[in-house]
């Protein structure tokens, strides 16, 4: 293999797929990526067994072929090179060379055939969508994924087809986003997929820019084509909570507030909150919220916000990051929060807007 | 004395030579003689060495063998780890007695908050005497070394000024003083490396320290380095936590015979869960972080750890968690001792986090505290898993060692 480009398109494409390179070190050829020249297209592929990407590039190849080198430090080396550099790599028996400007690396490889690649998903349907979409979908669901909890099926994001639509919903028990948006077209079978969570982050910075998306649907997993990236990732086999039993359809009392200001409050507030649990107390009356927060050194917060609110007098209280989490995923100026009783989620929402909804379980306080 | 009354009052109670000492207590032929406690193998290292041994050179951690031949007449008394426990619990009572705010930092060593207590125990000086006589009438002769001042770090650096059998105050106005003719290796926090690192870097007093830019020590020391200027200063705002938010509970088991199936050490895993979360259960308290302990057959110990997303009382999380935490574990063994803890500990109703969905273990709660009602009235052992009971190589109902309170 011998070819060569500009630093910057080398780069790129390295910086796209090093999020997913392994950092343990579980095996050895998962910290290596994998580079393939054919005619004058680069791939570079980085895979942990879950999460595979790839990223393509237009290159001047003298010689093509494939074969792994050490992820990271490739990525450091073209990360430290001059900018607008040109760098040659070349392979010449187990040792890879990377030229660039004065520079030298010599580096280890391990071999291609070893490279673990998911090659072919078994794709069921391919849904298309904008980018724009899809980044809502993800930007405003992947926080409330579980983080390693012992219900796996929550450490990740539910990706559900209802014809012409997408839904993206995320949960960790005490709160839920969920999001929708239409497809191009329209699916052919409807189904639900649980994209998992390094899936799904790893998917979060690609979502740049226009244009157009494909979301393959194969039985195990789930492959994203964007333009010159692949992204592939595994599926967690699991059962999804029924979600729609959680979202109340229609709360009791409305509450609509300026996002911002409503916000900008609560983060004060939470500055005397208990630093483990995060308590904030919501004390509802006509027109008026009273936030409330005290921690364990009995240092208080108090502070009034003028609100609509013309329901029943009522408190609550909440775990302050899952109500700033969903204020800050909200778009519109003003934001309506739906209440129920004091043992009763939350819905979060722009005024009027079912697309894309939070909810937030209460605490006791 | 000063008569000025201290913002706080913090007393640090270190006992003396704790597992040897124990041993000299319940067998008087072995009083006056050096000895080792610890096991008495190749690999094993010192537990504690009594004072006797001392002065040979020999210490905690030091290899047995090593120790050895440092000290070729000293005696080497297996640990008996019960008999341990017992007597630690004997102190944690008897310090107890004298303020609601105890702190322990090991079997042997706690804090105690005595602040405002004066008009009750007297100044200091009495406090001090007081608490080390309780310790020796409450074990039947053991000594303590104690040390009181306004900080934590002042206190236990006191304990350690004069032992055995040691009390030393620090009132708050000497506290700087005091410090600063002792080594560096006196900073909380600072290990062999460190110690070496900031006598290189030109620190050898905990004065020189305190008197040292902040900046220059953060920059070369990172965040330990303005907590090094913080306490060489004499300044540690931390109080004596009874939150128990840095504590664990825990459950080891050395095995009789060494173990590296998957299978049995996941079997003794759930024992030792089952074990852990029913002292959470009576104390009230829930975890949020599961550790698991592995001991190879050369002493070396592996451990994992993680946090759970809910805090939690029942087996079945805590034994899930172990097991993940058991995958993780690339070394094949064989085993002797295997161990769980739960750390990150809070009482029960301070998470009052409702839930969206079903949460994770409320079934197997309902069938875990039914299996402490029934034990409570009819016995231990009433109720067995029916692997346990009936399947091939059963671990039965385990006679713990447990690892209580360990510091984090």
């Amino acid at each position: 293999m011998k070819f060569s480009a500009p630093r910057e398109t080398i780069l790129k494409t390295l910086q796209t797929v090093v999020g997913v390179v392994e950092r343990r070190q579980t095996m050895p050829i998962l910290s290596n990526v994998l580079l393939s020249v054919q005619g004058n297209k680069l791939s570079v592929s980085a895979t942990d067994l879950e999460v595979e990407m790839v990223a393509e590039a237009e290159v001047e190849a003298e010689a093509g072929g494939d074969i792994t080198v050490p992820g990271r430090k490739l990525h450091d080396i073209f990360r430290a090179l001059p900018e607008g550099t040109n760098v040659e790599i070349s392979q010449t028996g187990d040792r890879v060379t990377v030229k660039g400007g004065r520079s030298r690396f010599t580096l280890s490889t391990l071999r291609a055939a070893d490279f673990p690649t998911i090659d072919e998903i078994g794709a069921k349907q391919t849904l298309r969508l904008t980018r724009a979409d899809l980044r809502q979908l993800v930007e405003k669901t992947h926080f409330s994924m579980a983080q390693q909890d012992v219900r796996y099926y929550l450490n990740g994001l539910l990706l559900e087809t209802e014809r012409k639509r997408l839904r993206a919903v995320a949960t960790d028990g005490h709160r839920l986003a969920l999001s929708e948006a239409d497809l191009i077209g329209a699916a052919t079978r409807d189904e639900q997929l649980i994209v998992p969570r390094k899936g799904v982050l790893e998917l979060s910075k690609l979502l740049d820019g226009d244009g157009e998306v494909q979301l393959a649907l194969g039985a195990n997993h789930i492959r994203v084509h964007l333009d010159g990236i692949r992204l592939t990732s595994k599926l967690i086999d699991g059962r999804f909570p029924e979600y729609g039993r959680v979202v109340p359809a229609q709360p009791r009392n409305v509450m609509k507030a300026d996002r911002n200001l409503l916000r900008q409050a609560l983060q004060r507030t939470a500055i005397l909150s208990n630093e483990k649990y995060r308590g904030v107390r919501l004390e509802l009356t006509t027109n008026s919220v009273v936030l409330q927060a005290n921690n364990p050194e009995q240092e208080e917060a108090v502070e009034t916000l003028e609100v609509e609110y013309s329901g029943d007098p009522m408190e609550i209280g909440f775990n302050v990051n899952y109500v700033l989490d969903a204020l800050a995923a909200v778009d519109s100026d003003q934001v309506e929060v739906g209440i129920s009783d004091a043992n009763s989620g939350c819905v979060i929402r722009e005024p009027g807007s079912d697309k894309t909804k939070f909810v937030v379980m209460p605490m006791r306080l | 004395m000063s008569n000025r009354e201290w913002p706080r009052t913090i007393v640090h109670a270190d006992m003396d030579a704790f597992y040897a000492s124990i041993e000299q207590l319940d067998d008087p032929t072995l009083r006056g003689r050096p000895l080792l406690v610890g096991p008495n193998s190749a690999r094993g290292v010192v537990l504690t060495a009594s004072y006797e041994a001392r002065p040979f050179g020999v210490g905690s951690a030091m290899p047995m063998q090593r120790a050895r031949r440092l000290c070729p007449q000293a005696l080497i008394v297996p640990p008996r780890f019960e008999r341990y426990m017992e007597v630690s619990k004997q102190v944690m009572d008897a310090f107890g007695t004298f303020s609601p705010q105890v702190e322990p930092l090991s079997l042997d060593e706690a804090f105690l908050d005595m602040t405002g207590s004066e008009r009750l125990f007297g100044p200091p000086a009495a406090i001090g005497e007081r608490i080390k006589a309780a310790i020796r009438e409450a074990t039947g002769g053991l000594t303590a070394s104690v040390g009181i001042s306004d900080t934590r770090y002042v206190a236990k650096v006191a304990s350690g000024y004069r032992k055995p059998d040691g009390l030393t105050i620090v009132p708050p106005e000497d506290a700087r003083a005091w410090l600063a003719p002792l080594a560096v290796e006196n900073l909380w926090g600072a290990g062999a490396k460190t110690s070496k690192r900031l006598r290189e870097a030109g620190y050898q007093t905990i004065g020189q320290i305190a008197c040292a830019d902040p900046k220059s020590l953060s920059r070369i020391f990172g965040a330990i380095g303005e907590r090094f200027f913080a306490i060489a200063n004499a300044i540690d705002p931390r109080t004596v936590a009874t939150t128990h938010s840095t504590r664990s509970l825990g459950s080891e088991r050395t095995l009789a015979t060494d173990v590296s199936s998957p299978r049995e050490l996941r079997l003794y895993l759930r024992v030792a869960a089952e074990t852990v979360a029913q002292r959470l259960r009576r104390r009230g308290l829930v975890a949020s972080g599961v550790r698991i302990k592995l001991k190879r057959a050369d002493f070396q110990i592996l451990t994992r750890q993680d946090g759970l997303t809910a805090a939690t009382d029942v087996s079945a999380v805590l034994a899930t968690k172990a097991t993940e935490l058991l995958d993780h574990v690339k070394d094949p063994g064989p085993f002797r001792l295997v161990g769980l803890a739960a750390f990150d500990l809070a009482h029960a109703s301070a998470d009052s986090q409702l839930s969206l969905l079903p949460t994770a273990g409320k079934r197997d709660r309902g069938l875990e505290t039914t299996i402490d009602a029934l034990e409570q009235r009819f016995g231990a052992g009433i109720v067995q898993r029916g692997g346990e009971a009936f399947g091939d190589r059963g671990v039965g109902i385990p006679t713990n060692l447990d690892f209580l309170d360990m510091d984090d």
